[in-house]
């Protein structure tokens, strides 16, 4: 056992604090998914020219080849300093370039995963998976694409639907065969232009009055055929294998959560509560250690999940354990985070009284969205009753 | 970075798991709980044999050098399985500082007997007053003509009833904090003037009252230096709370698989409980727990077996593994329902030590005051 980073991802993460420094405002604190950090394209272009965007990428494709364990430091590094646009969109380098890689051909590899590396506006991805009437049952989507020649006509409707209107690709699933005996069959992933004409984009704000998501309409949008990702009808047994990507995507978010841990311990000792520091009562200290707790508990999972990736021994549940985890741990901190600013919590971002740049509210407003995303915990947990403890399927 | 254990650790994994679950069955530990020993002296001796009570002295003493990690492997088998007896005491908060604050004679005279499990230890730290800081150590030594003479009681007192030498912390002098003017001492178990009573407490787990009325011990006796003992107990504490995590989180996965079988077994409404959803989220909820704090367990230890300064991740250890391991009970007893509450079910065994080990180093406010500490608050 050996719980350090070596030397060399060491010096990444000086080099990216280094960068945090030059580039970005003296008292910059971004968060995750808020609006401005989808794609930002000065700093997109400055990260790529750096080769960090997609490091972990083959060379060939616009990576860098470099390890999982950098791609975890620079992860840790991107969301502690709120770095914007690290994502490209919401999904491009954190699963749909990924995937891309496992289940794209040469040609569609060789198109689309440089332009995601490169920074370009045209690199940015979103993900339609969830439909009106397909939300944790997924396998229900409705969206159809109907082979015509060398082209595929989709029809349907996608929702929640994150940055669409910013991204350029969209990663879609739709039923090719309306007629599969089961529901699993008969889905194919695709790769969509989003100026394809016959896409409508309508803004979906949520409860924070933020666009983050979307509804997408696709009618009679033509695709040509060479945008199928894989087989045809086997896109659901080929998402598995891609989904744990995205579910341990949500350990990005930790060291963010982190930041805003070491910005309430410094508000704290400063402010004052009947004389004393805020940091002098007890129900305050220990309710701080504990979202520290968890949120070492979060990091070290998330360690692990890598770990089991690199040595190819991923269990069922690690992926799903800390999503999990990080889920909790954001709701405690948001809610203790409010608690310990007290009226000054409900300040939105631009008043000239907001604390903390405004992040807890954030926080606060956004936590619960995350839950959902990639899966609701409910869904993740019937996943991994069913196979990470054998239990007999229980809906 | 790297989390597995090396070859020698998963080796030893399996000899303690196939070991203990034939050594020490379910009803053995029953039996043992109503026993005046509270351990299996036969068991202690093949324990001995293997090599487990020396694993981490050097070889000159009759060790086998091996590190604090191994320990950790072996503890978190002890806790999956249970292993009532002296061995945490002896080896954990009496060996350890003995190897690592004893003079040569103290090492040459104690290690190879612990080694070969000739010597059973107890550490006598806690009084009445019941704290785990320097401000609960009262117990007077007095110098007197080259011998001190100790006053007092210790409460609180794992298997000091069947300890050959006690490790004692006593009050030497009034310093300017109650961190200063703390001494140890090894004391002969059986000096005259020292009498037992073993406590009934919720795990059955040999705690003692033990006084010391006018106890003579010479000055040879004295574990590191005068007044100055307390930065040895507080090393001690920190190894012990993350050694006690490791039984915790063997024990907390020993009921999440009980559990987990016992929900794919019983039928209620015609299907196996474990198809209802309410009970695997349950379960999922436990397993998740289980992993995050062996995590959390696995990162402490690591920094103490590389002696890398480990106050804040010992304590966010133990204050987590304590909550967690009392949650996981909780929820195993709720997925087993009334069959768990019964005595003869193995549940309780598990549920009663958990409280144990909760109190046990300090309780979950008590790290979170000093993780709160370490961060800067």
């Amino acid at each position: 056992m050996d719980l350090r980073f070596g030397e060399k991802e060491e010096e990444l993460r000086k080099e990216i604090r280094e960068f945090v420094k030059k580039e970005l405002p003296p008292d910059w604190f971004g968060l995750m998914l808020e609006e401005e950090m989808f794609y930002s394209s000065t700093i997109c272009k400055k990260l790529a020219e750096k080769g960090w965007l997609t490091m972990s990428w083959p060379k060939e494709y616009g990576g860098k080849d470099a390890s999982i364990w950098e791609q975890v430091v620079y992860d840790e590094e991107v969301a502690y300093w709120g770095i914007p646009g690290s994502m490209m969109g919401v999904s491009g380098t954190a699963w749909n370039g990924p995937s891309l890689l496992v289940l794209g051909n040469e040609e569609q590899k060789k198109k689309y995963l440089p332009l995601i590396s490169s920074g370009e506006p045209d690199g940015v991805w979103c993900t339609l998976y969830s439909e009106p009437n397909a939300g944790s049952d997924f396998a229900s989507i409705q969206t159809r694409a109907t082979r015509e020649g060398d082209e595929y006509v989709i029809n349907g409707q996608k929702i929640w639907t994150s940055a669409a209107h910013v991204a350029r690709w969209g990663w879609l699933a739709a039923r090719t065969d309306p007629n599969a005996p089961k529901k699993h069959q008969g889905i194919s992933l695709f790769i969509v232009d989003m100026k394809s004409s016959g896409i409508t984009i309508r803004p979906l704000l949520n409860i924070g009055g933020e666009h983050i998501f979307n509804e997408v309409f696709f009618d009679n949008v033509r695709i040509p055929v060479s945008n199928l990702v894989g087989e045809e009808n086997k896109g659901w047994y080929e998402l598995m294998t891609s989904l744990a990507e995205e579910r341990g995507a949500a350990g990005k978010f930790v060291m963010g959560i982190k930041r805003i841990l070491d910005e309430l311990i410094n508000y704290a000792k400063e402010e004052k509560k009947d004389n004393k520091p805020l940091a002098k009562d007890p129900l305050i200290r220990q309710k701080l250690a504990n979202i520290a707790i968890e949120i070492e508990i979060a990091k070290l999972l998330n360690y692990r999940l890598a770990w089991e990736i690199d040595n190819n021994i991923l269990s069922p549940n690690t992926a799903s354990e800390v999503k999990l985890i990080t889920d909790e741990m954001m709701e405690h901190t948001a809610i203790t985070g409010m608690q310990m600013l007290g009226p000054y919590s409900q300040l939105k971002q631009d008043s000239k009284w907001t604390k903390l740049r405004g992040s807890v509210e954030s926080l606060y407003l956004m936590f619960l969205g995350l839950r959902n995303a990639m899966g609701t915990d409910e869904v993740q947990k019937n996943i991994m009753a069913q196979f990470g403890l054998g239990l007999p399927r229980g809906y | 970075m790297d989390f597995s254990f090396t070859e020698e650790q998963e080796m030893l994994r399996t000899l303690a798991r196939d070991f203990l679950s034939k050594e020490c069955p379910k009803a053995r530990i029953r039996e043992l709980e109503e026993s005046d020993e509270g351990y299996d002296p036969e068991t202690w001796k093949k324990m001995a044999e293997l090599g487990w009570m020396g694993l981490v002295f050097p070889e000159e003493y009759g060790g086998s050098e091996g590190e604090f990690m191994d320990l950790i492997v072996l503890l978190e088998e002890m806790g999956y399985n249970i292993l009532p007896g002296p061995f945490f005491s002896t080896v954990i908060l009496c060996g350890l500082p003995i190897r690592d604050f004893g003079t040569e004679q103290q090492k040459k005279e104690f290690a190879p007997k612990i080694a070969k499990g000739e010597m059973i230890m107890a550490l006598a730290l806690t009084e009445p007053d019941a704290r785990y800081d320097a401000s609960g150590i009262k117990l007077q030594a007095v110098s007197k003509n080259g011998n001190y003479i100790l006053n007092g009681t210790k409460l609180f007192v794992h298997d000091a009833h069947v300890a050959n030498y006690l490790l004692v912390a006593t009050r030497t002098s009034e310093g300017k904090n109650p961190e200063e003017g703390v001494t140890l001492f090894l004391v002969n178990a059986k000096s005259p003037g020292i009498s037992y009573t073993v406590l009934k407490t919720i795990a059955s787990d040999n705690q003692c009252e033990v006084t010391f009325n006018g106890v003579k011990i010479p000055r040879t006796g004295m574990l590191g230096k005068l007044n100055q003992g307390w930065k040895i107990i507080e090393r001690v504490l920190e190894r012990a709370a993350v050694a006690e995590c490791a039984l915790m989180v063997g024990g907390s996965q020993a009921v999440l698989d009980m559990s987990n079988s016992y929900a794919k077994e019983r039928v209620q409404f015609g299907r196996p409980i474990g198809s209802f959803q309410v009970i695997q989220h349950k379960l999922v909820d436990m397993m998740t727990s289980v992993d995050g704090t062996r995590n959390l367990t696995y990162e402490a230890a690591w920094k103490i077996n590389g002696g890398l300064p480990c106050a804040l991740e010992a304590s966010m250890a133990k204050a987590r593994v304590n909550e967690a391991y009392q949650r996981v009970c909780i929820d195993g007893m709720i997925v087993h329902a009334t069959i768990g509450f019964t005595w003869d079910h193995d549940m309780g065994l598990y549920f009663r030590r958990a409280k144990a080990a909760e109190i046990a180093f300090g309780d979950a406010d008590f790290h979170r005051e000093r993780v709160a500490q370490e961060l800067g608050l």
